[in-house]
């Protein structure tokens, strides 16, 4: 987030530091809340614009009644699946392309086509060839994140210090064993930084496949809460979508950390 | 002994056609056993071309490099490297990077473990096993480096400006502690360095290399008694006459550099 770079406290003692960092950063998003709600009902019809107050009630009440959870529960496999094919596909591939030309021949014109195209144009292709559901939302997150991966993960694979492959190599190391002793460790930083930028792209096509083109899901449940005036529903779907998205940022940003703690 | 290096007609030419350039032309040079020899030449004759040449990083034009009378063909274990940038493997701690090479060869692994410690406490780095590279300065990264590569025990030490990054007397001391070693070892040492008084109190023999295309162009001897201590050595009539001599034939090639 690039509000975490706005200000450092140097000047306060570490425990205030912490918490007064924590309250600026989240200040700006305090104001437009309490703005929102302001203007909810007076400048805007509440009607258009339900007030944070009633968002929160409806988000309650979509767990309370359990509505919510299965449209979740779907949302979150399609994500799981989708970005666990582009990672297990996309680290083959990235590093198949450094290790071989035929390889990098093959795909790079694929790689290429897709590259510049938005995914989300695919979904009523996938439509018509898979149909309605989750096959459909899978293939458009697989897509979307397969890019990324594939190039953070061929990029690093291909600029291995050559200096760490002479050393093994003098040190015994054959080729095919250099593999795995040398480039792949060498090359996890950046698999793990296309990983995290992946993240972000699955729910983004995720949901997008969801509006268009699923009978359940949680962007299915935005169109349904918003066809039929649910608006304060709706709301609350896009804020706990938000949320479960954001969570899985951070929470990836953790694990990263804590497997990278020697760069 | 073992570890001698033979380089007879050494020719190596880099590119095709008219981007054709010779690196290195007719060099022969033989290197015996447990000796330690220094190659200096002026930037871009070719000396680090060389070094890799003998590791078998690359491929030879012309002529033949051997140890023990057997070509080279590819890099082995019978030769350890020591680069500039010291090439730590950065996801390995400083005990795993020395345990690489005795991993690869099949070491059991408390005889490895036994070997690795045996280097790291040479070395200086007791208490340090644990760390990453990048927790180390420069001159402990260097110092890993090297007990990486003796560990393995190879015969021959190929030294790449090893100490080239490090600040004076962070220098001066990791020289001290490669003499020691090279004294208790038994390892033959071709050290590459553009630094001639490190070359001069180094080795036995000085190679000074002629500007582009290398090759040899004077071969220094220097005899001095080592068991003194550095400010013995450096201060003698005899260091200075030979870092004199070195530094004439050096400059020869180096001011021809600067004419149009």
């Amino acid at each position: 987030m690039a509000t975490h770079d706005l200000w450092t406290p140097d000047r306060l003692p570490d425990p205030f530091a912490g918490v007064a960092k924590f309250l600026f950063d989240w200040i700006p998003l305090l104001v437009l809340v309490v703005g929102w709600e302001v203007a909810s009902g007076r400048a805007v019809s509440e009607s258009v614009l339900p007030p944070p107050t009633a968002v929160a009630a409806a988000t309650v009440d979509l767990f309370a009644t359990g509505e919510v959870i299965p449209h979740l529960a779907v949302s979150l496999l399609r994500v799981g699946v989708g970005l666990g094919l582009s990672i297990a596909v996309g680290v083959l591939l990235g590093i198949g392309m450094s290790q071989s030309d035929a390889v990098e021949d093959f795909f790079d014109v694929f790689l290429s086509l897709i590259y510049p195209l938005p995914k989300t144009a695919l979904v009523p292709l996938a439509l018509l060839w898979l149909g309605i559901g989750t096959k459909t939302a899978v293939l458009i997150v697989f897509l979307a994140c397969l890019l990324p991966i594939v190039m953070n993960a061929n990029n690093a694979a291909e600029n291995v210090d050559q200096n760490l492959i002479r050393s093994a190599r003098m040190m015994g190391t054959s080729d095919r064993r250099l593999f795995w002793k040398v480039v792949i460790p060498a090359t996890i930083p950046e698999i793990l930084t296309g990983i995290r930028q992946a993240i972000p792209f699955a729910f983004i096509s995720l949901i997008s496949a969801e509006l268009i083109a699923s009978e359940q899901g949680m962007g299915r449940l935005i169109r349904d809460a918003g066809s039929i005036g649910r608006y304060p529903a709706m709301f609350a779907t896009i804020v706990i979508i938000s949320a479960v998205a954001y969570t899985a940022v951070y929470g990836f940003e953790q694990i990263r950390e804590r497997v990278l703690v020697w760069t | 002994m073992d570890g001698r290096i033979g380089i007879s007609h050494l020719e190596k030419v880099y590119g095709e056609g008219s981007e054709r350039t010779k690196a290195i032309d007719d060099l022969s040079f033989d290197i015996d056993g447990g000796e330690f020899t220094s190659v200096v030449g002026p930037s871009g004759c070719g000396k680090s071309t060389l070094l890799y040449i003998i590791a078998g990083f690359l491929d030879i034009t012309n002529g033949t490099v051997s140890v023990d009378g057997t070509p080279i063909d590819g890099p082995g274990t019978d030769r350890g490297v020591v680069f500039q940038d010291y090439a730590l493997f950065p996801w390995r701690t400083v005990k795993e990077n020395v345990l690489y090479g005795l991993e690869e060869a099949g070491v059991p692994d408390e005889e490895a473990d036994a070997t690795a410690q045996r280097f790291i406490d040479m070395m200086d780095l007791s208490g340090f096993e644990n760390k990453y590279p990048k927790e180390l300065s420069g001159g402990m990264k260097q110092r890993v480096a090297l007990a990486r590569t003796l560990a393995y025990d190879p015969k021959i030490l190929l030294m790449d400006e090893p100490f080239g990054a490090l600040d004076q007397p962070l220098r001066e001391t990791l020289q001290d502690q490669l003499i020691d070693i090279w004294g208790d070892l038994d390892k033959t040492v071709v050290f590459i360095t553009h630094d001639v008084e490190e070359a001069v109190y180094l080795s036995e023999r000085v190679m000074i290399m002629t500007r582009h295309p290398g090759t040899k162009k004077t071969v220094t001897e220097v005899d001095l008694d080592r068991s003194r201590p550095r400010e013995d050595i450096v201060t003698s009539e005899e260091f200075t006459r030979k870092k004199n001599e070195v530094w004439r034939s050096l400059r020869e090639e180096t001011k021809s550099e600067v004419q149009p």
